[in-house]
Order: C-alpha cells, then sequence, then structure tokens
C-alpha cells in the first residue's frame, strides 16, 4: 500500500492551488467574519454566547433559517469542487499515466486522492475556524466548548462526506465535462430538489395504499417517512445534529421542518412520549453521515478498478 | 524467465459512449465502431535484451505497452511481465519496471525533485536508496529541480518522467516513444541511458516510429502494422534481407512509354517497375542479382540505356515495405505508370 505516497503528493499538489488558497480566506472571512460582526458589533453583551451564532436557528414553518444550514451549503459546495475533478482531471493531462506507472494501486490513488483532498478541505476550514475562536476570545464571548468542538467535528465530516461524493463522480465519470455536469446536477438535488422529493414519496406511499384499499396512512406514519428520507441528506444531517449539539434531540427534529411536520412530531418526540425513534436519532445519523463518506468513494474505486485509462 | 510474455493478446476498443453502448446492447447490435487496436500479438523478450518496439502511428505500440502497465486490460490473451501477471499482480510489475509513458503530462504546481521524490516514496526507497539528487543530475535537470514543473519544456517534461522511472534501479524500462519532444543532442543523450541501463543487466523495451534511434541501441525489433506483429528479428538479419534489395535507376534513349512493362515485371527477382515518361527513365526495384537481367530486357525491347544508378534499399526502405509504405522513390514518381509484380 502506497497512498501516504498519493495522499502526500495530493497535499502538496493542492496546497499551492489558488483554488485553496481562495477557500482558505473565504472560510477565514466568512466564520472569523460573521464571529466579529456578530458579538462585536450586533449583538448586545447579554447575548454574548458562541451559540447564538453556530446555533442560530429560525424555524418558523414556511420560513427556516440557521447558521449551519447556510454554511453547509457553502461547503459542500467547496468540498465539491475540490474533488470533483480530482481524477477526470488527471486523466485527461495525462499525470495519471505518471502516477499509475509508478506501483501505486488504483486502491492507493484512489485513497490517496481522498485523504489529499479531504485533508486540504478540512485545513482550510480549521483556519477558519481558528478565525472565529480569535473572534470569540477578542470579543469576549463565551464559547461553550461542550458544544462547539462536537460542531467542528461534525463540520468536518461533512466535508469529507463532500469530497467523498465528488471524488466518486470523478472516478466514475468518463470526462471532466461529464463530472461537472454530474456535480452540479447532484448539488442541485442536496441543496433543493431533496425536500420536495422526500415530502412526495410518503404523500405517494398514501395515495398507493388508499387505492390498494388497505387504507389511509396516518398522518404521524407519513410524517416520520418524510423526515426519515430527509435526513438522508447529509446537508440535512448536518444542520440536524449540530442543532441537537446545542438544543437536545426533541428540538433540533423541529429545525427547517414544515409546520405540518412541527405540529405532528413537536409533542410525540418530547422524552416524556419515548423520545425520537431510533431511526431517526442522532445514532442512526450519525451513520447515515459515515455512509456518505465511505460508500460514494467506495463504489467510485469499484468502477474506477475495471476501467481502461 | 523472459521479462515479457505476451501470448495471444487482442485488444477491442469499444467506441461510443455508455449510452449508445446499453442501446446497442439492448437491440442486440452489432458493435461495428469498435476498434481493435491489437491483435493475436504474441512476443517474448528474454531478460537483459534491449527490444525495440517500431511501427507507424497507430500501429498499436502504446495499447501493447498500456497492457503490459495494467493501464487497459486485454480483451483476450494473457501477459507477464517479469514473472508476474500483468493484471492480478500489476504492483509487483510496476514496482520493478520504471515506465515513460506516452501523452503523460507533469504536475504543474510540484517541482521536479518532488515529482522524483514521489516516485521514490511510491516505490518505497528511502532516502539513501532513491539518491534523488543523482538521478536528476543523471538526465541532465538537476539546475531546474527546484522549480515547479508547469514551466518545464517538452523536453525536461521528458527527462523528469525518466528521472522518475530510473529511481531506484529498476529491472526493467519500458520507455514509450522516449526521444519524442528531445532536440538531436536530448535523443543522443537519451540513447546512452538506454545503453548504460542495458549494460547493467536490465531489460530495455521502447517503442518507436522512427528507426534510426532504434537502430544503434537494439537486439532485436519487432514491428507492428496495423495492430498487428508483422516481423520480428534481429537488427543484423534484417540488415541482411534489405542488403539485398536494391533500387535501380535506368535512363534510356528513345520513346520509354513504348516498353513492355509486363516484360520485366516478369523477370526473377523484380518486386515492381515504375516508368517516368518525362524524364524517359524507369526506376526498377529488385534483388541484387537481378539488375543485369533487367539492362538486358532493355536492350533487346529495343531501349538504348545511356546511364543507370544502383541504390541499396537502407533498412529504413524495409521497415517502411514492412509498415506498408512504400519507398519514398516510387512515390515520387508522379505522373508514371507503375506495375507491381
Amino acid at each position: 500500500m502506497t497512498w501516504q505516497a498519493v495522499a502526500r503528493k495530493e497535499f502538496d499538489d493542492s496546497i499551492r492551488s489558488r483554488w485553496l488558497h481562495g477557500s482558505t480566506l473565504f472560510f477565514v472571512l466568512f466564520l472569523g467574519g460573521a464571529a466579529a460582526l456578530a458579538f462585536g458589533f450586533l449583538l448586545p453583551d447579554q447575548f454574548k454566547d458562541a451559540s447564538n451564532l453556530f446555533g442560530f436557528f429560525v424555524d418558523l414553518g414556511i420560513f427556516s433559517l440557521s447558521f449551519p444550514g447556510l454554511f453547509a451549503l457553502i461547503l459542500g459546495f467547496v468540498a465539491l469542487s475540490t474533488s470533483y475533478g480530482s481524477i477526470t482531471e488527471e486523466r485527461e493531462t495525462g499525470t495519471i499515466k505518471l502516477a499509475l506507472s509508478l506501483p501505486n494501486s488504483r486502491m492507493d490513488l484512489v485513497a490517496g486522492k481522498f485523504l489529499g483532498r479531504g485533508a486540504v478541505v478540512v485545513a482550510a476550514l480549521l483556519v477558519g475556524f481558528l478565525a472565529a475562536f480569535v473572534a470569540l476570545l477578542a470579543t469576549g464571548t463565551s464559547i461553550g466548548f461542550e458544544s462547539f468542538v462536537p460542531m467542528i467535528a461534525l463540520t468536518v465530516l461533512l466535508a469529507l462526506a463532500f469530497v467523498s461524493v465528488g471524488l466518486g463522480i470523478s472516478a466514475v465519470a468518463d470526462s471532466n465535462r461529464e463530472a461537472t455536469l454530474a456535480t452540479m446536477g447532484l448539488y442541485l438535488i442536496f441543496g433543493i430538489l431533496w425536500k420536495p422529493i422526500a415530502e412526495g414519496i410518503p404523500k405517494l406511499l398514501n395515495y398507493a395504499a388508499e387505492e390498494a384499499g388497505v387504507g389511509a396512512l396516518e398522518n404521524f406514519t407519513r410524517v416520520k417517512i418524510g423526515l426519515f428520507l430527509k435526513y438522508l441528506n447529509p446537508l440535512r444531517t448536518y444542520e440536524t445534529l449540530v442543532a441537537q449539539v446545542y438544543y437536545g434531540p426533541a428540538r433540533a427534529r423541529l429545525v427547517s421542518a414544515t409546520t405540518g411536520e412541527q405540529l405532528a412530531v413537536a409533542n410525540q418526540f418530547a422524552p416524556a412520549q419515548g423520545g425520537v425513534p431510533i431511526y431517526l436519532s442522532g445514532g442512526a445519523m450519525l451513520l447515515v453521515f459515515l455512509a456518505w463518506i465511505v460508500v460514494p468513494t467506495l463504489v467510485g474505486y469499484y468502477v474506477f478498478r475495471e476501467r481502461d485509462l | 524467465m523472459a521479462a515479457i510474455e505476451l501470448d495471444e493478446v487482442t485488444k477491442r476498443f469499444e467506441e461510443g459512449g455508455r449510452l449508445s453502448r446499453l442501446v446497442d446492447s439492448v437491440r442486440n447490435a452489432e458493435r461495428s465502431d469498435d476498434v481493435t487496436a491489437v491483435r493475436n500479438l504474441s512476443l517474448t523478450v528474454e531478460e537483459g535484451e534491449v527490444f525495440g518496439f517500431l511501427g507507424p502511428n497507430g500501429a498499436g505500440k502504446s495499447t501493447t505497452i498500456n497492457m503490459l502497465l495494467d493501464f487497459v486490460r486485454p480483451t483476450e490473451g494473457a501477459i507477464r511481465v517479469l514473472g508476474f501477471d500483468a493484471r492480478d499482480e500489476s504492483v509487483d510489475v510496476r514496482a520493478r519496471t520504471g515506465v515513460l509513458p506516452e501523452g503523460f503530462d507533469v504536475y504543474d504546481r510540484l517541482t521536479g525533485r518532488q515529482h522524483v521524490e514521489f516516485a521514490a516514496s511510491s516505490k518505497r526507497l528511502d532516502e539513501d536508496e532513491a539518491d534523488v539528487d543523482a538521478v536528476l543530475e543523471r538526465v541532465g535537470i538537476a539546475d531546474a529541480a527546484d522549480r515547479k514543473a508547469g514551466g518545464y519544456s517538452k523536453g525536461m517534461r521528458q527527462r523528469l518522467a525518466l528521472a522518475m522511472a530510473l529511481v531506484g534501479d529498476p529491472d526493467l524500462l519500458v520507455l514509450d516513444e522516449p526521444s519524442s519532444g528531445l532536440d538531436p543532442a536530448g535523443a543522443k543523450e537519451m540513447r546512452d541511458i538506454v545503453t548504460e541501463e542495458a549494460e547493467r543487466g536490465t531489460t530495455v523495451f521502447f517503442s518507436s516510429h522512427v528507426l534510426e534511434q532504434v537502430d544503434a541501441v537494439c537486439d532485436r525489433v519487432g514491428i507492428m502494422r496495423e495492430g498487428e506483429l508483422v516481423a520480428v528479428d534481429t537488427i543484423d538479419s534484417l540488415r541482411e534481407k534489405s542488403d539485398a534489395d536494391s533500387t535501380l535507376r535506368v535512363e534510356v534513349a528513345g520513346d520509354v512509354s513504348a516498353l513492355d512493362v509486363e516484360a520485366v515485371t516478369a523477370l526473377d527477382g523484380v518486386r515492381s517497375v515504375t516508368v517516368d515518361a518525362a524524364a524517359d527513365s524507369l526506376t526498377v526495384s529488385c534483388v541484387g542479382d537481378a539488375k543485369m537481367a533487367v539492362i538486358d530486357e532493355l536492350e533487346s525491347q529495343g531501349l538504348d540505356v545511356t546511364d543507370f544508378e544502383t541504390r541499396e534499399a537502407s533498412l529504413e526502405d524495409l521497415f517502411l515495405s514492412y509498415t506498408g509504405h512504400d519507398a519514398p522513390e516510387t512515390d515520387e514518381a508522379g505522373d508514371g505508370q507503375e506495375a507491381h509484380a
């Protein structure tokens, strides 16, 4: 196994790319800037707590906005952009012939790419959080490490998940152009289309059940199916888990939920009512998250292994 | 143990995108646009040998080399390199093989030194074994080693890839068109390095579409044409064959177009006759011994021979005849008639 050599090469190469410098600068400005702006200027002293920014959620049902949700969209874009060309570009320029002339297996190449590119995005991200940390200290804001640190860890996992998705696309695509289009399409699905589809499927199931004469599905069941499908989206998984870190599981299930969902689950998921069902629990969502990190790269590898260069 | 063994190897490339392949397989249609790049290739290269792999562009040389390295997989047949299966044990093959691939590019943002260090760590060499500086020195880019390779010229990129191939002292060198992009002095240095490596006992397998490069360094050559191996022989034996061939150019007084070309062509040892009416001359390609018979035949047809010259066919002519191109002399006979025996 020589994936270390490939990962090292990837890191050395990417660390010099303008794209990385740009995204690092962006993370610094975005995370550090947001913290400085929020706690230095906007919020009064009694709100000087990191949770008021990194745990900022507005869930009015018809209107939802959250800092983690917004940041996840941006991070997803940066991570995808860092990885979607990692194999197709090497194939198009011919650098892959140098890498695979050496005793690197295709597994070494894919694993090395994942670690190298992942490390680059995570490094940029951590510099951003460092800037935020400095801003928090400078403004005398209480940090609350018991939620700040898990939040950063979740953000790192999100970055790796999207690096993995981009790498998987790159390994499967025939050309850079194909990889670009697939990445854009997938980003659109994660960012916009996932929600209506996840809401549509329980309705479809309900309709099918009625037609089959089994009778309509209970509203609560429909909502749980819908939520389960929504939580398969890594963006939503991240947002919900971050909310859980700050506000606990029951409250976190209301984040970004529709009014109908909020009404259905608000009381049912309270600890007194038996809490959150296992397949919607934080543990299950963590598994979904890990699957997004492992599966796309693995599938990409199996396809790439069988191909001619 | 043979260094390289190919047994009945065929490679067909499927053309078209995934969708068109899917549609065709659903319709059960014949794939008419598939390309057979290599057909039934069997070849053995012994250890310590310097083998030149010749053929025009598109003859299947690079595809063959790509199969040795597991860049592409044979459709049929078996390949063993240094005793390892080229597909299942490709990492073992490449651990002992230095490769200068065709159509490669360097990592623009990495320096020359970082490239060689990447090669060394991929080959699991420690610093002493690798001796990166010595290798950079040897290929002549030590001065530029700490510059980003994106700024290298084509020739420097070629040298850099050679450095990556040489690091760790491989048992086998596979060089695909090693001189492309190099100036004559660079090509000479490349040949010297090949010779040095061969003297150390390294097996060298290299491809070229230019015969001259092969001539000086190779023990044996194989000639590819349209995916098939049309000749495998030693350079000496090829030269003997080519010496047997010569070209005879005859100038005659009188109307050359009255010549009975068929009768000349029918003579023993004559391969082709080309008549150039405008210059009152004809060109005959024949074995050396047939020259007098040709002159006699012309005179017996009543044509006076005013002048004639013979030219021994070069190795180049032979190569061109193997690869399906006529020697340049016959191509020039623009308005002449041509008859082949």
